[in-house]
């Protein structure tokens, strides 16, 4: 009697076990994916892309997570889509150099050629609002916030936009 | 579609890539902590911090001959230590995205297996070698002894479009097609310099094209690969363009007798058998008389004009491939078949007789456009949006004419469009101006910031004419004008931080509590392609006077790219109505002969006093002149 309560112990345990790894890895088998924006010429309407996330991985703890998938995301928004697609581009050499997620905030963290603008406020405009809507798109992000090689700017030099403080999906 | 068939293209070639480059691999002196010396471009790469790892060879992304290769594909690597994703943007370009420990890497959309997971030694990450090299497009290949790292065409992509065919050439270096042979039947391009495993043909069958051979020939160190293309009868081959250095566009013109069935996939269109038209049973057919396509406050408006009664059934592929049409059954088609270009976000419009009994009309849309189906008791509409939706209904189907238009039908509605974002702040009205008759007008820049500058022609200067234009018409009209600068100099001081310069214009209308604020730009881009109008706005109530303004400048020589929401900064801070009008673009040469006419900043400078008229005659405050 004994003998039997253990093995059937045993097999709920695993039974337990196996649905909770099939549930718990389920979001992999289907494939989580990202959209990441980019601003048609026209200045205004976003166009989408779908990339595929990998999954989480064993012993990635959730903030690791985020912040793993807000890099990969803020990488994707300032490459931008397939160079025969149109699209507002960030300036040419504009690198991701570090992103961090502080409770809903993602910080980007970008290098000084992002400062190269035309002058106008139709390219700063474009490349914000598609690089905080790609960000804003994850589950646990709500606010962009822009650095220029590390420092925090009021707006890029010449420039329109504010950036001295937390971009929002809003702001568009 | 090209994002599409371009990574199907790199998956394939990936396949045969690996194997092939895996005997390479394994065949080159790679051991633990050796040197790989290859040639590239004529020059030698000596790689230092090479491993491998359980056979396969694998390389430190910190080996000093690797960074140059990346400067020299146009590539960048983002990872520092600490960090799990290792991640490369290509010249394409494309994210390729690895991780530590995971065997898993992604090529854009697609997720691939690396025979290597990345690993990390000392403070350096480890990437499989063969991957990283297929990502940057180049094929580890054997001289003699002598290993050659040699660019690759990398992918094609073809794309249909009605009768037309064209076909990106993508590749590892600098690519130019050269025509080798051409006749009637055939054409063949020759890519100098560029080797490929896309080795075949392919069966194209629509837009012109047969099929298209791929073939490789030269030496491992000057490859050349050749891309033959077979026409359909009557197809013209356009000249290849340069889409950028490393992309080539190949076109092609089919004939126009060109099968219309092909415009839907038979396994995407779950189109049946035509059905008898049930509406029109019994009756004469309903005829299709017209099929015209205006803009619409909000896109494009495509209206079907029908006499009769008739059933119809739409359906649309899905993004990217974003191809609408409806069947109307039970109808005929008046007239010849239309097949013409559209306006965004229509790129074209086909309306043929599909089969006796049944009407086609054909919409291509530049993305996954919102669009709602409506019909009449004389025809159907087609509202196409312009913004993009996300899990659009796909199709729907409904009854046209006297008959059937009592019976509602049934139309799936599209889903919000996924980019409409709510108000943050309140709405404006709380705003109480202290000086109802004074306007401030903001040149933009000025001083010690020229704005962009185009030809010589300063953005500060253009704006301060512009401003002090409107500042007289005006004044004629009995409001009190204020502009933030009314020379050419900086509003707080020189070289001051853009946060001051803008500050100070936003405090000259808050403390004089002006009715509006118009802040007059020109904009510029980094090439010449776009032109037009923008009005910025940030809070509800400047919505509302960039409307009136914009209204009156949509005829004036550029086109009207609407009212913009965004976070500019003296839109943003200032607390009355605001709008900052880019009033065209200096990189554009058509939109830069119109800034550098005076003729034509005075019309701008009408049109935003006429506008500002309407804006104060449909919101009226106490005091305000009379309009």
């Amino acid at each position: 009697m004994q003998t039997r309560s253990i093995v059937l112990a045993v097999l709920v345990a695993v039974v337990a076990g196996a649905t909770w790894y099939y549930l718990s890895h389920r979001s992999t088998a289907t494939g989580e994916t990202l959209a990441v924006y980019y601003t048609k010429l026209d200045g205004a309407t976003l166009g989408v892309m779908r990339v595929s996330l990998r999954p989480r991985e064993p012993g990635e703890s959730s903030a690791e997570r985020l912040h793993n998938v807000a890099l990969y995301g803020a990488v994707e928004a300032l490459a931008g889509p397939p160079s025969d697609v149109q699209a507002i581009r960030f300036p040419p050499g504009t690198r991701v150099a570090s992103v961090s997620v502080d409770g809903s905030t993602a910080t980007v963290d970008l290098s000084n050629e992002v400062t190269q603008q035309a002058g106008g406020a139709f390219g700063e405009n474009g490349e914000f609002k598609a690089l905080v809507y790609t960000l804003t798109g994850i589950t646990g992000i709500d606010a962009v916030q822009i650095l220029v090689q590390g420092n925090r700017l009021e707006t890029l030099p010449g420039g329109h936009l504010e950036l001295d403080q937390p971009l929002h999906r809003a702001d568009w | 579609m090209n994002w599409i068939n371009r990574s199907i293209a790199r998956t394939g070639k990936l396949a045969a890539a690996i194997g092939f480059a895996g005997v390479l691999v394994a065949a080159l002196p790679v051991r633990a902590n050796t040197a790989l010396v290859a040639t590239y471009q004529g020059h030698m790469l000596r790689f230092t911090h090479v491993a491998s790892r359980s056979g396969v060879a694998a390389i430190g992304v910190g080996d000093p001959a690797f960074q140059t290769l990346l400067r020299e594909t146009g590539s960048f690597l983002t990872w520092k230590p600490g960090e799990r994703y290792i991640l490369i943007t290509t010249s394409a370009p494309t994210v390729v995205s690895f991780a530590l420990g995971d065997r898993r890497y992604d090529v854009g959309p697609i997720a691939l297996q690396a025979a290597l997971a990345p690993y990390v030694q000392g403070d350096e990450a480890y990437l499989p070698l063969r991957e990283l090299l297929r990502s940057l497009d180049l094929a580890l290949r054997e001289d003699g002894a002598v290993a050659v790292l040699q660019p690759q065409l990398a992918s094609l992509d073809v794309h249909q479009e009605g009768v037309r065919t064209t076909v990106l050439a993508h590749g590892g270096a600098l690519l130019h097609a050269r025509v080798v042979t051409e006749s009637g039947t055939a054409i063949t391009y020759a890519f100098d310099g560029v080797g490929t495993t896309l080795n075949g043909t392919r069966e194209i069958g629509t837009g012109g094209v047969a099929s298209i051979a791929i073939s490789e020939s030269g030496t491992v160190r000057e490859p050349i690969t050749l891309v033959s293309v077979t026409l359909q009868s009557g197809a013209i081959p356009e000249s290849p363009q340069n889409a950028d250095g490393r992309d080539v566009l190949l076109a092609f013109d089919g004939a126009q007798e060109a099968p219309y069935a092909s415009e839907a996939p038979a396994e995407a269109s779950p189109t049946p058998e035509p059905e008898p038209p049930q509406a029109a049973a019994g009756t004469a057919p309903a005829v299709v008389t017209s099929v015209s396509a205006a803009p619409s406050a909000d896109g494009m408006s495509v209206v079907i004009a029908l006499s009769g009664n008739a059933t119809y059934e739409w359906h649309r592929l899905r993004d990217p491939d974003n191809r609408f049409w409806v069947d109307i059954s039970g109808a005929q088609l008046q007239g010849p078949p239309i097949d013409q270009q559209g306006q965004e976000p229509i790129l074209s419009i086909r309306v043929r007789q599909n089969d006796p009994t049944t009407v086609r009309v054909a919409l291509s849309l530049n993305g996954p456009k919102a669009i709602v189906v409506t019909p009449s008791a004389s025809g159907l509409g087609i509202a196409v949006g312009s913004t993009d939706v996300a899990d659009a209904p796909r199709l729907g189907s409904g009854s046209i004419g006297t008959v059937a238009a009592a019976a509602a039908p049934s139309i799936p509605a599209p889903s919000a469009p996924e980019e409409e974002s709510a108000w943050k702040f309140a709405p404006h009205s709380g705003y109480v101006a202290t000086n109802p008759r004074l306007i401030v007008i903001d040149p933009g820049h000025g001083g010690s910031d020229r704005g962009t500058i185009h030809g010589g022609v300063a953005e500060a200067a253009l704006a301060l004419d512009m401003a002090r234009r409107l500042r007289t018409i005006l004044v004629a009209r009995g409001w009190q004008v204020k502009l933030t600068h009314d020379s050419d100099v900086d509003v707080y001081q020189p070289n001051d931080s853009p946060h001051d310069e803008l500050q100070a214009r936003v405090d000259i209308a808050n403390t004089a509590g002006a009715r509006l604020f118009v802040s007059i730009h020109a904009n510029a881009y980094v090439n010449s392609g776009p032109y037009g109008t923008t009005f910025y706005v940030s809070k509800p109530g400047d919505a509302a006077l960039a409307r009136a303004i914009e209204t009156r400048m949509t005829n004036d020589g550029t086109k009207d790219d609407g009212i913009v929401k965004s976070h500019m900064y003296v839109t943003f801070h200032t607390r009355m109505p605001a709008v900052l009008i880019e009033t065209a673009f200096l990189s554009n040469p058509s939109d830069y002969e119109l800034l550098t006419s005076s003729a034509w900043r005075q019309k701008v400078a009408e049109e935003m006093a006429e506008g500002i008229a309407e804006y104060a005659q449909e919101y009226p405050v106490a005091n305000q002149p009379a309009q």
